[in-house]
């Protein structure tokens, strides 16, 4: 169903140019900046360092899964598995650590090699979604639908109902600490808390996972934007049969996509381990409407061609505020809910509104 | 919707080879392709005759009536599904107006139990305010995606998250919303024929000889859920295949363009399917809390909307729009519903049916694919 509002009055008044035109095209950091402004005044505990940094930390998981989202959106397709792709990679990478540091490896060992095993195995999901959608020529949907149910059920399987415990304690320390330490004294720390007295206040700067995932998230900003790869997403999502008479291996680059989208869901069930020291099945039941929420918000279109890292990571941005805010205005889960589902349907709307806005 | 640009990969000659590879010899006869048009329900026979040979008290009346009685909600969400699904959209909101639904109509009985009203009266109102909030999801769904022309995934995705909200919101979190009138249980658990072998047969009550413990001497058959069941799927059957409304949506899910010059009202029509869909996943909900007797919100994680678009992939409808019947429907619910059952009882754990109903999807696609000219 594609729309062509622009037809309608009202919207043509602001796609002629000017201030309608900025206040539609840059509308996601103006609703950022609104957020920042309504929860600074519900809450004078809102604005500080501590609440970037409890952001950053919070939204790890839905940064991850908004790019694993986008490279899927952008050929066009959808992935609804990486939910629980995720939660099937925090037990894969829960159980493996226990299993190594149980074996004698050194805790940092243990966790190294878990991970590397982790993003190997997540890749897996991927490949087979990749090879349903491009080989099989089942609709996306279905197929990662499908994956969906596999990867619950296997982890279901691996955990038997109970969550991962016995963690190597040093799992926790990296997952919850910060790059830099700021005390006092000024003397700047990396990875490591320094020692101070009590009751002085050490600044916390971007948490360790915060750090971890966006140096993925610009390897892979890079490789969307500027290689032959990237480009041939955008011409798969933007017209399939053009990109394969132009001569793109499409089914190639459809699988190489899904592996990506189910590599990201992978990074975020081992980012949820590092910050949470377990792993269950349903770590990301519920992420897969953040994720495809931030994507949309981010201005890409679901008929697929459109979107961008940057775009998109606003949207994660708008999605990781408005949890942080609520919840340190004391407000429950259930708002969050409600007002992502409510601004999902505004993003579309107001896009649709600005069809010139072209990105 | 992204499936929509799955076809056109389709149609690309040097892609389709697989295609014309399967399509020889034995699926050329008429009888081949009556089976490879009803794969799922051969495949339900067959799941039933494995079972029934490999594990013991599957083959009875008494497991046959538990896996329809079980599957009430499912059936009424694929119904509701499948009508989407046949105009080229999709409802992903279904599972939550359920759960919306339910814990709803559990709050206002409990409310209105709690402020003395007559049972009756309390009942009614429930299922009233259950039914009539059920409408509101589904009608703005319908305004958001005809109006402001949201795609359907979006729109209801979006209701998804309000109606999970909101649930929360009613339930307090995570807790089932208890102390509805007890006669609501008995409703949604009870038989239409109760036999006493030999002595005495009564409808929609127990004979009052016989005390609640010894309930498992009489042959009870006929779950008043059937009957529900029965109706919606008859019912909505007939109007798809037999009315000027079923040959609208089925028009306009095969070609919007066409549908709109041939002069069907096809926003107004959309509107009114959302709406059907939403009030259908009303009902289910609120038969669960028949069923349960109390408010469920829906579980992180359950996916009732997606195992309904599974039921209704199964049965033989397509992503695309235009096809889709609300009878294959109902075998893809018993296709899910038996193999859930089964399993159980073979004390296989339950997780497998997961990864079962996965396989199960592709290979509706695959099928569905390797044969485009038959359905």
């Amino acid at each position: 169903m594609k729309g062509d509002s622009g037809s309608r009055p009202i919207t043509k008044a602001f796609s002629n140019g000017g201030i309608g035109y900025l206040l539609g095209s840059s509308w996601v950091v103006l609703f950022i900046f609104l957020e920042i402004i309504v929860f600074s005044l519900a809450s004078g505990a809102f604005f500080s360092m501590e609440t970037v940094q409890l952001i950053l930390f919070n939204g790890t998981e839905v940064f991850l899964l908004a790019i694993a989202e986008l490279f899927v959106i952008i050929t066009g397709g959808i992935d609804l598995s990486v939910g629980f792709v995720m939660g099937f990679a925090t037990v894969v990478a829960s159980k493996s650590i226990v299993a190594l540091s149980n074996v004698g490896l050194s805790p940092l060992l243990s966790i190294l090699l878990g991970a590397v095993l982790t993003i190997l195995v997540g890749l897996l999901p991927g490949l087979i979604n990749g090879w349903l959608v491009a080989y099989l020529r089942v609709p996306a949907f279905i197929a990662t639908f499908a994956m969906l149910g596999v990867s619950h059920g296997v982890s279901e399987l691996l955990t038997q109902g109970i969550p991962t415990k016995n963690m190597p304690s040093l799992a926790g320390d990296i997952g919850n600490g910060s790059l830099l330490y700021i005390p006092p004294s000024g003397v700047w720390s990396f990875f490591s808390r320094p020692q101070v007295q009590r009751g002085q206040h050490v600044w916390e700067i971007i948490p360790n996972m915060a750090v971890f995932s966006f140096i993925f998230i610009g390897i892979f900003a890079f490789v969307l934007k500027r290689t032959r790869f990237g480009r041939h997403l955008y011409a798969i999502g933007g017209n399939m049969d053009a990109a394969i008479r132009s001569g793109i291996n499409v089914r190639h680059e459809l699988v190489k996509t899904y592996i990506i989208s189910s590599f990201f869901a992978s990074l975020a069930g081992i980012t949820y381990v590092m910050k949470y020291i377990t792993g269950k099945p349903d770590a990301g039941a519920n992420m897969v409407l953040e994720a495809i929420a931030a994507v949309v918000i981010g201005g890409a279109s679901m008929a697929g061609g459109s979107g961008s890292v940057g775009r998109t990571i606003l949207g994660a941005l708008i999605i990781a505020i408005l949890e942080t805010g609520l919840r340190i205005i004391g407000l429950q889960t259930f708002t969050t809910y409600v007002l992502v589902g409510v601004i999902l349907i505004m993003a579309v709307i107001i896009d649709q509104s600005f069809p010139s806005l072209k990105r | 919707m992204p499936s929509a640009k799955k076809g056109g990969l389709g149609e690309e000659d040097d892609l389709s080879e697989s295609k014309s590879a399967v399509q020889h010899g034995f699926f050329e006869t008429g009888f081949g392709k009556s089976i490879a048009r009803n794969w799922a329900l051969c495949f339900l026979i067959l799941m039933t005759m494995v079972f029934s040979l490999t594990s013991r008290g599957f083959f009875d009346i008494v497991n046959f009536q538990n896996i329809l009685h079980l599957s009430t909600g499912s059936f009424l969400l694929a119904v509701a599904e499948t009508l989407v699904v046949i105009t080229g959209g999709i409802d992903l909101s279904i599972g939550y107006v359920y759960g919306l639904a339910s814990v709803l109509g559990a709050k206002v009985m409990q409310v209105l139990s709690v402020a003395g009203l007559p049972t009756v009266s309390v009942v009614l109102l429930g299922c009233c305010a259950a039914v009539v909030a059920s409408l509101l999801p589904g009608f703005v769904n319908g305004i958001v995606i005809t109006r402001f022309k949201v795609p359907s995934f979006i729109a209801t995705m979006g209701m998804w998250g309000i109606c999970n909200g909101v649930t929360l919101f009613l339930s307090d979190g995570f807790m089932p919303v208890m102390g509805a009138p007890e006669i609501i249980n008995k409703i949604g658990n009870g038989f239409v024929f109760y036999i006493d072998p030999g002595k005495s047969v009564s409808f929609f009550q127990k004979p009052s000889y016989i005390a609640d413990t010894n309930i498992r001497q009489l042959i009870r058959l006929f779950p008043n859920s059937l009957f529900l069941t029965l109706v919606v799927l008859l019912v909505v059957s007939f109007v798809m295949r037999r009315t000027a409304f079923g040959r609208h949506t089925y028009a306009i899910g095969g070609s919007m363009d066409a549908a709109v010059r041939s002069g069907i009202n096809v926003n107004r029509h959309l509107v009114v399917i959302y709406t059907i869909s939403s009030f259908l996943a009303g009902i289910a909900g609120l038969f669960n809390l028949f069923q349960t007797g109390i408010g469920n919100y829906t579980p992180s994680g359950a996916n009732y909307e997606l195992m309904a678009v599974a039921a209704v992939v199964i049965g033989g409808a397509s992503l695309t729009g235009g096809k889709g019947r609300i009878l294959g429907t109902a075998v893809g619910v018993l296709v899910l519903a038996v193999l859930e059952n089964g399993l159980q009882i073979m004390g296989v754990s339950a997780f497998y049916r997961y990864i079962g109903v996965g396989i199960l999807l592709v290979i509706a696609v695959v099928i569905d694919r390797a044969f485009p000219d038959l359905f």
